[in-house]
């Protein structure tokens, strides 16, 4: 109880926007989630691959700002990891990753 | 005198050589792809995508005044982001649920 009650009053809690504006990246994280099936063709080349060099530099600034930040620095973790993962399926879709034949696939 | 200022702003807490600069700088990237998608029928546009961008720049505007060190660049980017987006949204609702309704019109 005393737990939940340090987490409410502390300064990167619920109670204030270092809580609130992370919360909302998460929203970029559960929408490529929602496209996470979505045929390549309909994925923007253009918002993935910033998306996956502005969650790098993101992680930085967690890390620097103060108060550091955890929470904003497990958002753009995941947001990296799906993004990529959405970059590679864009990628795939417009031809960029065609190896020779007889190359072993990665995945 | 010019290259006093300009050294104050290459010393900045928030200057150049932080990532204080550069993670809002290339978020700047954020708005520029979304207004290259401007030109991408609104079909291809997705909802998740465009409401999460619009609803971060909201936030973020106020979050970038409450942090240390505050950051002004921050702020401004995140306006463009949230006016982007809603822009994008927008086109989307209207493709969606405007035209609908002319096109079944059209076909009475």
């Amino acid at each position: 109880m005393s737990f939940f009650k340090t987490f409410i009053n502390s300064p990167v809690g619920p109670k204030t926007t270092h809580f609130w504006g992370p919360v909302a990246n998460w929203g970029f994280v559960a929408a490529a989630m929602a496209d996470i099936d979505k045929p390549p063709e309909m994925l923007s080349g253009n918002m993935t691959g910033v998306m996956c060099v502005y969650s790098a530099l993101c992680m930085r600034f967690a890390w620097m700002v103060r108060p550091r930040n955890y929470l904003l620095l497990a958002c753009h973790a995941s947001n990296e990891t799906v993004q990529l993962y959405q970059l590679s399926r864009w990628a795939k879709g417009q031809g960029y990753l065609q190896m020779k034949e007889d190359k072993t696939p990665s995945t | 005198m010019a290259t006093s200022k300009l050294q104050a702003l290459w010393n900045h807490p928030a200057g150049p050589k932080t990532i204080h600069f550069w993670a809002p700088t290339f978020k700047w990237g954020i708005s520029i792809a979304n207004i290259a998608d401007f030109a991408k029928p609104p079909e291809k546009l997705s909802y998740p995508q465009q409401f999460a961008v619009t609803a971060t720049g909201i936030i973020w505007s106020r979050y970038s005044m409450v942090i240390t060190p505050k950051n002004w660049n921050l702020f401004s980017v995140n306006v463009a982001m949230a006016g982007t987006g809603l822009y994008q949204l927008s086109r989307k609702i209207r493709h969606d649920y405007f035209n609908e309704e002319e096109a079944a019109a059209l076909k009475e």
